[in-house]
């Protein structure tokens, strides 16, 4: 369904893509702090349990979350403590 | 998308593995969320009657996949 | 300054086909006075125009003019109307019901026999609020050549705008096209004009996207004419502004208001001067900065490597109080014919109190302001750093009384501002920091490296300095523009 747009003018010297894009990566990941994001649909855990096996061989420090609930936006106790605490963020698993 | 949205938004690099049939719902939901397009990894449908060792392997199949979506050049639109 | 217009009928670029000879009406069912002579309108030969309900009235051929692009053709204020027009001009137009015009103008002698002989109309569905700002962006949208983005359905407004880092942190007004182009009739000059080039990426600015970067800062449209100065004035080749970012020095452009488009818009240069509270004080000086941000691509963390900045880079900016200050205005002091309207933009850190209850003469209270002065920067650097002196009214008193003008207090300022060589040298009094093995005085301020702007509330012995940044070709030069449309 087709939500309702508000259209604004773009104050910028528009060089850059109007819409939203997500921010830079790091180059890879040895070093990194890695946060895997569960979000508690059964047989996720199977996936991100060998996801974080396969990160830590190369060289990342795997750190688990867990959302309370699939069926929102993880809460703001947890955003704050990921954004703490992470470089890289995957979340699993949606089927 | 919301959680990506966010934790975009505080400047971490995020990516979210979802089964195939999320294809559809993900870009609607990126596209009214003002992305136009995001870094998800798709895996093959259907996940929940998975034996351990298939779920391993859909990890191990998706890897490349993942590790491409949170590190390097970001994708653009 | 041209009167700020806020619906399309003064400036309708559209012309749809309206008879060139006849009788027209315009009506709406939504107004008594149409419903009370829509009996007779079957009966005057004219071409009905229906603004709201094309239904209406009953059993007449009407054109549907829920576009309102007829009406703002002819012109409409009052419903109902009934014009006659004669080689596509108008000869005759009556507003709302008079019996005897209507049978003048239609020549029918015994039009609306049943009805009163007069009853006032309504107000035209051109000049509802709801519709304005369709019809503002149907006359005018084609002026806007900025690229147009849609926010989407689940996109919080104030967060999407933050996200596209298009904000200083504070929350903007969402630039639409209805707002920017009510911004625009803020100003005579063409939307597609280049005020400026703005550093640090030297993109030209047209009026356009300081209108748009206006709208985001929350300012009215009577404030343009002041933004679209400071903006010439803070991206001129003497001020320096990408210089002014790149520093790792806290100081910020800031924008002083000189003559009577201040008190006209509104610029506080009375109680509270330097602080929150007035819409142009705290929109102006930001519009600035968000134009130097969004358009000049000057943002923290990338050119601007201030080690610490300070508040007053969310925008600086107030006026002198011309009105109630005993001396000349500065803006005479800096060339600007008395009685223009002017802005002068300048490198400011936020402002430190001086305080100073118990001078009673000019001699004492400028000294007590010289030592204050002296701490610009360092005290034992000089001369370095440009400031601004913002004399509290109060204070001023005692030059004035005394029978000091503006010329005497800051040549004596300066005499007492002209800094021995062994309070300066690097390690006097037991600081490493200093000049290096100066052998003369110095002066404090570079030679118009002081402005004195007198500005405050009527009580308190307080004034206040403005530290600015290093001084002349090396740094920042502060930048006067006349406002031509004040």
């Amino acid at each position: 369904m087709d939500s309702p747009v508000t259209v604004v003018l773009d104050p910028t010297d528009e060089s850059r893509p109007a819409a939203r894009t997500v921010g830079p990566r790091p180059d890879d990941l040895a070093g990194r702090t890695v946060g895997l994001l569960d979000i508690a649909k059964p047989r996720g855990d199977v996936f991100l349990d060998r996801l974080a096996d396969l990160l830590t061989e190369r060289g990342a420090t795997v750190r688990r979350y867990a959302k309370p609930t699939f069926t929102k936006p993880m809460p703001t106790d947890l955003r704050a403590e990921i954004t703490a605490e992470c470089d890289v963020v995957i979340e699993a698993l949606a089927d | 998308m919301h959680d990506l949205a966010a934790l975009e938004a505080d400047g971490i690099a995020t990516t979210f593995v979802a089964s195939s049939e999320f294809v559809t719902a993900t870009d609607a939901q990126a596209r009214a969320l003002g992305f136009a397009s995001v870094p998800a990894v798709y895996v093959a449908h259907p996940i929940q009657d998975r034996t351990d060792p298939e779920m391993a392997a859909l990890a191990d199949e998706a890897l490349p996949r993942v590790l491409a979506a949170v590190t390097g050049a970001p994708p653009t639109a | 300054m041209p009167p700020v217009t806020t619906t399309a009928t003064a400036a309708a670029s559209t012309s749809p086909e309206v008879p060139a000879d006849g009788l027209v009406v315009v009506v709406k069912q939504d107004c008594p006075t149409c419903r009370l002579v829509a009996p007779v309108l079957g009966d005057l030969g004219a071409t009905v125009y229906t603004q709201d309900d094309p239904a209406f009235p009953p059993g007449v051929a009407v054109r549907d003019d829920t576009d309102l692009d007829a009406s703002v053709a002819l012109g409409i204020d009052v419903v109902p109307t009934l014009l006659r027009r004669e080689g596509g001009r108008e000869t005759a137009r009556a507003e709302g019901w008079d019996r005897a015009t209507w049978r003048e103008l239609s020549g029918v002698a015994d039009l609306g026999a049943d009805l009163p002989e007069w009853k006032p109309g309504c107000g035209s569905r051109t000049h509802d609020p709801a519709v304005a700002d369709a019809m503002l962006v149907r006359a005018r949208g084609h002026e806007l050549a900025a690229r147009r983005v849609e926010l989407a359905g689940l996109e919080d407004e104030a967060e999407a705008l933050y996200d596209r880092g298009w904000t200083d942190g504070l929350p903007v007004v969402a630039p639409t096209p209805p707002r920017v182009l009510r911004m625009l009739a803020g100003t005579t000059r063409a939307p597609d004009e280049v005020v400026a080039v703005v550093p640090p990426n030297l993109v030209p600015a047209t009026v356009e996207k300081v209108a748009i970067n206006a709208v985001l800062a929350g300012c009215r449209p009577e404030y343009l004419p002041v933004v679209l100065a400071a903006v010439e004035a803070a991206c001129a080749e003497e001020f320096n502004a990408h210089g002014l970012l790149a520093t790792t020095w806290g100081a910020g452009p800031a924008v002083l208001v000189h003559g009577p488009i201040a008190r006209r818009i509104g610029v506080n240069a009375g109680g509270n001067a330097l602080g929150q509270g007035t819409r142009a004080n705290s929109t102006i000086g930001r519009a600035v900065q968000l134009v130097i941000r969004n358009v000049g691509g000057g943002r923290p963390g990338e050119v601007d490597r201030a080690t610490l900045g300070q508040p007053g880079k969310v925008g600086l900016c107030f006026a002198e109080d011309e009105e109630h200050s005993p001396w000349e205005p500065l803006s005479v002091e800096r060339g600007v014919p008395a009685g223009a309207s002017a802005v002068t933009v300048f490198a400011s850190e936020g402002p430190r109190g001086v305080v100073d209850q118990i001078s009673r003469t000019p001699e004492s209270l400028a000294r007590s302001l010289a030592v204050a002065l002296r701490g610009v920067g360092h005290p034992k650097l000089a001369p370095g750093f440009d400031a601004v002196l913002v004399l509290s009214p109060e204070h001023v008193a005692v030059f004035d009384e005394a029978g000091w003008d503006r010329a005497r207090f800051t040549t004596t300022l300066a005499e007492l501002l002209l800094l021995p060589p062994e309070e300066l040298a690097r390690g006097a009094d037991g600081i490493e920091e200093g000049m290096p093995e100066p052998t003369r005085p110095h002066p404090k301020f570079r030679r118009e490296g002081l402005m004195v702007a007198v500005a405050g509330g009527g009580a308190g012995k307080f004034s206040a300095v403005l530290g600015g940044w290093v001084g002349g070709p090396g740094g920042s030069s502060p930048v006067t523009r006349i406002i031509e449309e004040a």
